[in-house]
C-alpha cells in the first residue's frame, strides 16, 4: 500500500497546479447534470491529494469518482491554471486499479479488443447477424436490441466484414503525389466502414495513395480509461512501431480520440513519438490538400465538435463546414460533450445518455436535419439520442458527402 | 462521524441520493478556493426544497451540529471550509430563476442559481444584472450575497449589495424570515437584506432573493491601454475619475499578470508591457463617444498606447482574459495567496508603490491585478506552502499590505470577505467595540454558534 501512495505522490507536481478555483464546474458536462464536487475535476484532484497526504485511508474508494468521468478534457482545455487533468486522472486510475481490480467484463473487453484484434474481426459478422435477428430495426441501419442490457440503446448495425478485412493494403492513386497511412480505429473498422471507403476514394481522387493496415490494432484508449495504463502503453507502442516503419508522409484518422491517444497522450506516457504528423481527414483536406467542395444541402444542418478534436483546430472545423456546405447552418447553443466517452457509455449508460439527450433535444426543437460530426463515438451517441427524442435528423460524417459529390 | 440513527434522520428527509457521509464524498467539501488546510465535514446534504432545509436546521439544532452553507465553493477567504466539521449544506440543487419581471425590473431567484445564468436570462429580456464577479460563470447568487461579491463593473454599477432588494432565509430555530421585497421603496422594519449581505452564512440560511435589474446600456466601447510604467497606469485611473468620468470597467494588470494570462489565453496581449488598463465605457452613444475622447486624451498624456476592441468577439476575449487572471497565475507556483486589499481610489498609485516595496523587501513574487477603478487591488503572492521559510516572509508581507491599506483609508477586503483568512485582522479595521457588537448579534440569533462558526472570528 505504501508503494501505491508513493506512486500517487509522484503526481504532486501536477496536482499542485490546481488552485481549486472551480472554473471546471462551468465546463464539465457531468457537473452540469449532478452539481456535485465529486463529479468535477477540482473534487477529483482534491481526493487524490487527500490520499497521498494521508487524510483518506481507503485509497481504493476514490476510484469510483475518478471513473465517473467522460474524459472529454473540457476541464483541461478551459483550466486557466493549465492543470493537466487527463494525465492526472489516467495515471491516478492506473495506480488505484492495483487496489481495486478490474471487473470481469472489463477484462474480457480488453482481452479481446486489445490482444485479439483478429478474433474481434471474426466475431463481427456474428454480431451483424445477431443484430439483424435479435433486434428491432428503428431506421435504415439503426437497431434496438431486444434483450439484455443493450435493449435501451439504438445501435448502428455492425459491419458484416470489418473494413480492414475488405480494404487492408495499398490503394494506389492515379498520378500519385503523396502517400498516407490511414488508421481507421475500431469504430470505423466495425461500425462505419463506409467512412473508410469514402476516405480512400476522396484521397485517391486527389492523387493520394492510401495504405490501410491489414489488421486494426486498437489505439488503447479503452484500456487507459479503465485504468490499465500498461496495456494502453503497449498498444501505443505497437501502433507507433507499425506507423513509423511505414513509408507514408502523414497518418490520417477519422476518430479524434484515436488521434489523441496515439499522437498526444500516448507519446507523453511512452518514450515513443510518431515520425510523421497525424491529421484528421477533414483538416487534411483543408490544410494539406487545400481542396474545397460545394455540397448543396438545402436544409438545416449543424455541427457537433468532438471533445478530442485538437483544440487548435476546432474553429477551423466549423469554418470548414461553412465553406464546403451550402444550406442553413445552425450553430447549436449547447456546445457540450455528447456524453459518450467509450467505456463510460458502457459503464454508466444512463448518465452518458442524459448528457447526449440534452443536445439531441436542441437538434429536435430546431428541426435540424443533418448533424455532422467527424467522430464515430459522437456519431454513435448522437444517433442513439436523436432517435430517442424522436428527431429525424441524420448524424453524418462530412466525408460521405464529399465522396458522393465526386462520384457525380 | 455521525451515528447511524442520526444519519437515518437525514435520510428520512432527503432520501438516499441527497446526502453523503462516506469520507470519499465528504472530502470533496473540505476546501474552497482559499489555500488552507482542508477540513472534512461529517455530512453533506443537498436539499431540493425549503421544507428540507427547515428539517435539516432542526436536526442540527437538536444535535448541536454546525452548518456551513455552500454554493459553488469559489470563495477566496476560507468561508466555506467547515472548520468545526458538522454539516455542509449545498444550495446547488436550488437553482431556479423563478421570475424576471420586465415591468418592475427585478428578478426572483433561488440561492443556487449561477450568476452568469441570471445575467444571461436578464439580457434576453433587455435587462441588465451588473454584478459580475470574476467567477460569475460558476459562482452562485447565494454565495454572491453571502460574500457581497463585487466584480469588474463595481466602479460604475456597484456590487451585489446595490442590487439586493429582498431575501428569504431560515433562522436557527427553523423560522422563515422575510427581509425586504419587490418595491423600490421599502422601509418596514430592520433592513434585513442589509444585514444578510456580507454575512458569510453566519446569521441564517438564505434560500431566495429579489434582485434589482436595470435597463441594458445601449452602447459600449472597450479598449486596452498599454503602458511601459505601471505607476503611469495607476495615475491614469486617478485622472479619469478626477475628470468625473465613470467607466463601467477600469481594470489593471501588471506585467507579471499580463504574461501569465497571455500564456493561458493566447489572445495576443502585449507581453512586453509593464501594465495594461482595460477600460469599458457604456451608456448613451453620444455620451460614451464624448467620454471616450477625454479618456483617450488622459491615457495618451500619461504615455498609454490605446487599442480599441473593434468587434464584440474582441471585447469578449479581453474580458475573458481578465477573468482568468487569478487562476492563470497559479501556473507559476504551487501556492497562490490572493489578497483583496482595497483603498479609496485616489490612493491607488500610492498603494501600488507600497505593494512594490513590500515585494522587494520580502523578496517575493507578487502579481498584481484588480479593479483599479474602484480601488480594489488583488496583489497575488506566488509561493509554495511547503517552503516554511518563504511562508513566514509571506505572512509578514500580508501584514504589511493590510496595514498600508488601512492607513490609506482602505479596507481588508473589497469583495472576498473575511472568512477565517482575515479573521485575525478584522479588529484592526473595525475596532473592538464593533467586534463585540457583531458577537452579540451573532449570539442573539444563533446562541449555540452553529452557523458557520469561527468565521470572522465569531
Amino acid at each position: 500500500m505504501d508503494d501505491l501512495i508513493k506512486e500517487l505522490k509522484e503526481l504532486e507536481e501536477l496536482v499542485l497546479q490546481c488552485m481549486k478555483c472551480g472554473t471546471c464546474q462551468a465546463h464539465c458536462p457531468l457537473y452540469q447534470k449532478d452539481l456535485l464536487e465529486s463529479t468535477v475535476a477540482r473534487g477529483k484532484i482534491s481526493l487524490i491529494e487527500s490520499v497521498y497526504e494521508g487524510r483518506l485511508d481507503k485509497a481504493g474508494s476514490i476510484l469510483k469518482h475518478l471513473d465517473y468521468c467522460i474524459l472529454c478534457g473540457r476541464c483541461k482545455e478551459n483550466c486557466p491554471s493549465g492543470v493537466k487533468t487527463d494525465e492526472i486522472f489516467l495515471r491516478a486510475k492506473a495506480v488505484l486499479r492495483k487496489i481495486e481490480k478490474l471487473p470481469s467484463w472489463g477484462k474480457v473487453v480488453l482481452k479481446i479488443v486489445m490482444e485479439k484484434p483478429d478474433l474481434l474481426a471474426r466475431v463481427a459478422p456474428l454480431m451483424h447477424i445477431g443484430l439483424k435477428f435479435g433486434a428491432k430495426r428503428v431506421k435504415d441501419d439503426i437497431f434496438k436490441p431486444l434483450l439484455g442490457s443493450f435493449s435501451k440503446r439504438n445501435i448502428k448495425q455492425v459491419a458484416s466484414k470489418p473494413f480492414t478485412k475488405t480494404h487492408g493494403g495499398l490503394h494506389k492513386a492515379d498520378n500519385e503525389k503523396m502517400k498516407v497511412y490511414f488508421y481507421p480505429g475500431c469504430a470505423a473498422n466495425f461500425l462505419f466502414p463506409e467512412w473508410g471507403e469514402a476516405i480512400i476514394s476522396v484521397l485517391n481522387h486527389f492523387g493520394v495513395t492510401v495504405y490501410v493496415p491489414e489488421i486494426n490494432k486498437c489505439c488503447g484508449i479503452p484500456a487507459a480509461t479503465l485504468g490499465e495504463l500498461e496495456t494502453y502503453k503497449k498498444m501505443v507502442n505497437e501502433n507507433l512501431d507499425e506507423i513509423n516503419k511505414n513509408d507514408s508522409e502523414y497518418v490520417i484518422t477519422c476518430c479524434p480520440t484515436c488521434q489523441y491517444a496515439l499522437s498526444e497522450m500516448g507519446p507523453k506516457l511512452t518514450d515513443k513519438n510518431p515520425d510523421k504528423p497525424f491529421y484528421d481527414i477533414l483538416m487534411f483536406l483543408n490544410e494539406i490538400l487545400k481542396v474545397k467542395f460545394n455540397v448543396d444541402l438545402n436544409e438545416k444542418f449543424s455541427l457537433h465538435t468532438p471533445c478530442h478534436y485538437l483544440s487548435s483546430k476546432k474553429a477551423n472545423l466549423k469554418k470548414h463546414l461553412e465553406e464546403n456546405f451550402k444550406g442553413d447552418f445552425v450553430v447549436l447553443e449547447n456546445q457540450s460533450c455528447c456524453g459518450f466517452g467509450g467505456t463510460f457509455n458502457m459503464k454508466k449508460y444512463d448518465d452518458s445518455k442524459a448528457v447526449g439527450m440534452s443536445k439531441a433535444e436542441e437538434v429536435n426543437i430546431k428541426n435540424i436535419k443533418k448533424l455532422f460530426t467527424p467522430c464515430p463515438g459522437c456519431a454513435m451517441q448522437l444517433t442513439d439520442a436523436v432517435v430517442e427524442v424522436g428527431s429525424d435528423a441524420e448524424v453524418e460524417h462530412p466525408i460521405m458527402y464529399y465522396a458522393r459529390e465526386l462520384e457525380k | 462521524m455521525l451515528n447511524k440513527s442520526l444519519v437515518k434522520k437525514f435520510e428520512s428527509i432527503l432520501g438516499t441520493n441527497n446526502y453523503f457521509t462516506e469520507p470519499e464524498d465528504t472530502m470533496c467539501y473540505s476546501y474552497d478556493a482559499f489555500s488552507a488546510e482542508p477540513v472534512q465535514p461529517d455530512i453533506v446534504v443537498k436539499p431540493e426544497n425549503e421544507e428540507q432545509i427547515k428539517y435539516i436546521i432542526n436536526i442540527c439544532k437538536d444535535e448541536n451540529i454546525p452548518i456551513v452553507t455552500r454554493g459553488a465553493g469559489t470563495n477566496l477567504s476560507g468561508g466555506t471550509v467547515p472548520v468545526k466539521k458538522g454539516c455542509v449544506l449545498l444550495t446547488t440543487g436550488l437553482n431556479k430563476i423563478l421570475e424576471i419581471n420586465e415591468n418592475d425590473m427585478y428578478a426572483v431567484v433561488e440561492a443556487g442559481v449561477v450568476t452568469a445564468n441570471l445575467a444571461n436570462a436578464a439580457i434576453k429580456k433587455g435587462l441588465f444584472y451588473p454584478p459580475d464577479p470574476g467567477s460569475m460563470n460558476i459562482s452562485t447568487i447565494g454565495g454572491n450575497v453571502a460574500e457581497n461579491a463585487g466584480g469588474l463593473r463595481g466602479l460604475k454599477y456597484g456590487v451585489t449589495k446595490d442590487y439586493l432588494m429582498g431575501v428569504d432565509f431560515y433562522d436557527m430555530d427553523g423560522n422563515y424570515v422575510k427581509g425586504g421585497g419587490k418595491t423600490v421603496k421599502l422601509v418596514t422594519g430592520l433592513n434585513l437584506p442589509g444585514l444578510m449581505i456580507s454575512s458569510e452564512g453566519l446569521l441564517g440560511i438564505m434560500t431566495k432573493f429579489v434582485l434589482k435589474l436595470i435597463p441594458k446600456p445601449k452602447f459600449s466601447k472597450s479598449m486596452l491601454v498599454i503602458y511601459d510604467d505601471i505607476i503611469k497606469a495607476c495615475e491614469t485611473v486617478s485622472e479619469i475619475i478626477a475628470a468625473k468620468i465613470l467607466p463601467a470597467t477600469l481594470e489593471l494588470l501588471d506585467s507579471f499578470t499580463i504574461k501569465t494570462v497571455e500564456e493561458a489565453t493566447k489572445i495576443g496581449l502585449p507581453t512586453n508591457a509593464d501594465a495594461l488598463l482595460l477600460i469599458e465605457l457604456d451608456g448613451h452613444e453620444a455620451e460614451v463617444l464624448e467620454d471616450f475622447e477625454v479618456v483617450k486624451g488622459i491615457c495618451g498624456k500619461l504615455g498609454g498606447n490605446i487599442k480599441v476592441a473593434e468587434t464584440n468577439e474582441e471585447r469578449d476575449k479581453l474580458w475573458e482574459a481578465r477573468r482568468k487572471a487569478l487562476s492563470s497565475l497559479a501556473r507559476l507556483k504551487p501556492t497562490l495567496i490572493l489578497e483583496d486589499a482595497t483603498v479609496v481610489r485616489s490612493k491607488i498609485p500610492e498603494m501600488m508603490k507600497a505593494i512594490n516595496d513590500i515585494k522587494n523587501k520580502y523578496n517575493l513574487v507578487i502579481g498584481t491585478f484588480g479593479h483599479a477603478g474602484d480601488g480594489n487591488l488583488h496583489p497575488t503572492i506566488l509561493t509554495d506552502k511547503r517552503d516554511k521559510e518563504e511562508m513566514e516572509r509571506v505572512e509578514k508581507a500580508i501584514d504589511e499590505i493590510f496595514t498600508k491599506a488601512l492607513e490609506l483609508d482602505g479596507t481588508l477586503s473589497g469583495e472576498h470577505g473575511v472568512g477565517f483568512a482575515k479573521a485575525k485582522y478584522l479588529e484592526m479595521e473595525v475596532g473592538s467595540g464593533t467586534i463585540e457588537y457583531m458577537k452579540k448579534l451573532k449570539k442573539g440569533v444563533d446562541p449555540q454558534n452553529l452557523l458557520n462558526p469561527h468565521k470572522m472570528g465569531l
